[in-house]
């Protein structure tokens, strides 16, 4: 009887190691499996968690070639990577520039006034060519470019909240805060930032808290 | 019979934990495929934790010499491979054209790159922590440490 149970015993234990010999195996298969097996973009599109926010970039071309790009980043993300690039002009989360005075216009005293002024329009152009509008308006700064020049028609709208400009703006003199701007960014609501359509492009950029593109 | 039990328990407990030990960060998967004449075709399957493993067998003189080269690129490559860790199953960059595609995302904790070209195909699947490793093995050995 005690002969039964030895045997039994140890063909428990071959059994049971080999067993365990093979499971990783199991692991390395499903480690393998092909790149291309895993779901489309479609089927993982979800809401990320509450608070991340992230910015889309999408350009469609509507040429023979039909190029579509995507590029989804999370603003936290571009926060914590920012500040680790130490190259030519950026460095700690701030790109430099040579001086604020960009033809000979001070851009610092320029925001300034801005951001102290009320809501209205600054600039406002209507010709046979174009139209141009900057406003001020609910807090965020518009620029507004409609070429009507030739048959090609192109219209740019960029609208920024002025918070992200003084953040922008907050570093040192001849500096621009990329990562206080990116903070401030984050705090805001959903958004459309940049929209340029023309003949054969479409480009937007916009905020938003989910990970996929529309 | 008990012996060859013993035996096989003990060859197979050794087997299992060296098994689970490689395989606990899964494998790097590279597969590059050229279609032209003379092409290469690499089709590697490498168990992700024998790269950093590895690592410690390179002469100092040539990992020094990677790190000068990669100095700059570091910090921004571990800041991205530890930030991406945080996004799992994510699509961060997508481009479609024509017969061109393009996509750089995550897959649970790997990285996913693929590009499908008429004259080339290349798809990485590498574990973050792997990066992450080879990053901080390879800073730490850089000039300044």
């Amino acid at each position: 009887m005690l002969d039964r149970y030895k045997v039994l015993l140890a063909r428990t234990a071959l059994v049971a190691s080999t067993a365990l010999f093979l499971s990783p195996l199991g692991a390395f298969a499903q480690a393998a499996a092909p790149a291309s097996s895993s779901q489309s973009s479609s089927e993982r599109a979800t809401t990320s968690a509450s608070k991340d926010r992230w910015l889309h970039v999408r350009v469609i071309s509507s040429d023979a070639k039909g190029e579509t790009v995507r590029v989804n980043v999370p603003l936290e993300l571009a926060e914590k990577v920012l500040p680790a690039i130490h190259q030519d002009r950026i460095h700690d989360g701030k790109v430099k520039i040579d001086n604020a005075h960009v033809n000979d216009v001070d851009l610092r005293a320029l925001v300034d006034a801005i951001r102290t002024t009320k809501d209205g329009e600054f600039v406002t152009v209507q010709s046979n060519d174009c139209e141009v509008r900057v406003a001020k308006q609910s807090n965020h700064l518009i620029v507004h470019v409609l070429d009507k020049e030739n048959s090609k028609r192109s219209e740019v709208e960029v609208k920024v909240p002025m918070k992200v400009i003084d953040a922008l703006f907050s570093a040192g003199k001849d500096e621009l805060d990329l990562v206080a701007a990116l903070h401030a960014l984050s705090a805001q609501g959903d958004t459309e930032l940049v929209s340029v359509k023309d003949h054969e492009n479409t480009v937007r950029v916009w905020l938003d808290s989910k990970n996929v593109t529309d | 019979m008990m012996l060859l039990a013993k035996a096989a328990l003990t060859v197979g407990g050794t087997f299992i934990l060296a098994g689970a030990y490689t395989m606990r960060e899964g494998v790097i998967r590279i597969d590059v495929d050229e279609y032209r004449t003379g092409g290469s075709h690499v089709h590697m399957w490498v168990p992700a934790a024998a790269v950093p493993m590895a690592l410690h067998f390179v002469p100092y003189k040539q990992l020094r010499h990677a790190s000068e080269h990669g100095r700059e690129a570091m910090p921004i490559l571990h800041a991205i491979v530890k930030e991406l860790k945080k996004y799992p199953d994510t699509e961060f960059v997508e481009v479609d054209d024509h017969d061109q595609h393009v996509r750089i995302r995550t897959q649970g904790t790997r990285l996913q790159i693929d590009v499908d070209a008429p004259d080339q195909k290349v798809h990485v699947l590498c574990p973050l922590s792997t990066i992450e490793d080879v990053t901080i093995q390879l800073e730490e050995r850089g000039p300044a440490a």
